[in-house]
């Protein structure tokens, strides 16, 4: 009875094998990493793996925290467009906090745009 | 791999939890594998671990929630977020902490002096016990739910294993070397089926979320799950010392053998802890490389 339970675990992990999603990770943005703008952007898009939740987003930019709505009771999604305020030129830095929806694990990242003059 | 302070305090709030609630669930499957061996202060003292750690894994269980909200923003202020909280609860923490706690209020059925009302524990012990399949990296793979059926098994095994042991040292207290030969024994002959259950359940888990031998050095979670089985493979031996070496002499009544069982048990108790620390640690801060 055990030899049978042992080889039924056995080859039910055998037929696992598939894909696995990991913790919600962004994939692209819109601005991209390290991306240097000639005209300041309109809208923020971020673009997860995974289907996720945007919990915090924060734009920095010369030292100071340039407000985004940011709409906590979205439905989960792999892609988020947030509107943002007319940009100055400079160096701007984006943080995000995620949850993903099928995992409930919670990620966090940043990067880094510019604007120039 | 970063881990802030937060993190860290979810990651206890995790790994305080597991303990908890495979704790008094491995207590409740003790008490109907071996309570007949025991006295009814024995089964008493056992009955009152079961209610402190039912209660443990009920504040866990909540103190988790709260400190993965505080993750989100970095702050005591987003533990008390409602927008952050009812996110962590619809990504599956929710169904996950309301099956835990259904289950840890049938656990509590073993406290009672109603001996109907205690069938209902061991039903309790095995909802707890699997409702942390309800989330994490398994979950996920969901429509599939061949790998949450191995986890659900994965979990049972590990409560019946992980619990034993502080009841096995309850027992063991009373120095009454016949009796503990006796439970050693009994215990002993479950343990070695569900072992290997346990064991082939998490090499098949291992398997599907990790696939490639090259991840166990190349990824954080990998690097992580290695030292974990470094920890298994410790216990399982301490654990064969036990079955093959002390169980026999304790039988033959050896009174060193009773002083080194106790010890064994303790030791094992620490690697079951740290196992379940690096568990939680390795399913919040990183994620399968697949």
């Amino acid at each position: 009875m055990l030899k049978q339970a042992i080889l039924a675990v056995a080859l039910s992990g055998a037929m696992l094998a598939g894909p696995c999603m990991a913790h919600a990770k962004l994939q692209s943005s819109v601005p991209s990493k390290d991306a240097q703008l000639t005209e300041p952007p309109k809208t923020l898009t971020l673009t997860f793996n995974e289907a996720a939740q945007v919990a915090v987003l924060k734009l920095i930019g010369g030292g100071k925290e340039i407000p985004i709505a940011v709409d906590k009771n979205a439905k989960a999604s792999p892609s988020f467009t947030f509107p943002l305020p007319a940009l100055a030129p400079g160096s701007y830095t984006v943080q995000w906090t995620a949850v993903a929806a099928d995992d409930g694990h919670v990620t966090k990242g940043s990067f880094a745009f510019s604007i120039r003059a | 791999m970063e881990l802030s302070g937060w993190d860290a305090a979810a990651v206890c709030a995790k790994a305080i939890t597991y303990a908890a609630t495979l704790g008094a669930a491995g207590a409740i499957f003790f008490l109907g594998i071996c309570g007949s061996l025991l006295q009814e202060p024995q089964r008493s003292r056992i009955r009152h671990l079961i209610g402190i750690l039912v209660l443990a894994s009920t504040l866990g269980t909540g103190a988790k929630i709260l400190l993965m909200s505080a993750t989100m923003s970095g702050d005591l202020a987003g533990m008390f977020d409602k927008a952050f909280v009812l996110m962590i609860l619809g990504a599956g923490e929710g169904l996950a902490s309301g099956v835990r706690l259904a289950g840890l209020a049938l656990c509590a059925f073993a406290l009672s002096s109603n001996q109907r009302f205690r069938a209902l524990a061991p039903a309790g012990a095995a909802i707890a016990s699997v409702s942390f399949a309800g989330v994490g990296h398994v979950h996920g793979l969901l429509p599939n739910v061949a790998p949450s059926l191995l986890l659900c098994l994965h979990l049972l095994c590990a409560a019946f294993w992980l619990g034993a042991l502080a009841p096995l040292l309850i027992t063991a207290r009373d120095r009454n070397d016949s009796q503990i030969a006796a439970v050693a024994e009994r215990f002993g002959k479950w343990a070695l089926g569900l072992v290997v259950l346990l064991l082939s359940a998490g090499a098949s888990l291992l398997w599907t979320l990790i696939g490639d031998a090259a991840q166990f050095w190349s990824s954080d979670y990998g690097r992580m799950m290695v030292i974990k089985l470094i920890f298994v493979a410790a216990l399982l031996g301490i654990a064969g010392v036990n079955k093959l070496y002390l169980t026999p002499r304790l039988l033959q009544g050896d009174s060193k053998a009773f002083v080194r069982f106790r010890r064994s048990v303790q030791t094992e108790m620490v690697l079951g802890a740290l196992i379940l620390l690096i568990t939680a640690t390795f399913t919040t801060v990183t994620g399968p490389p697949r």
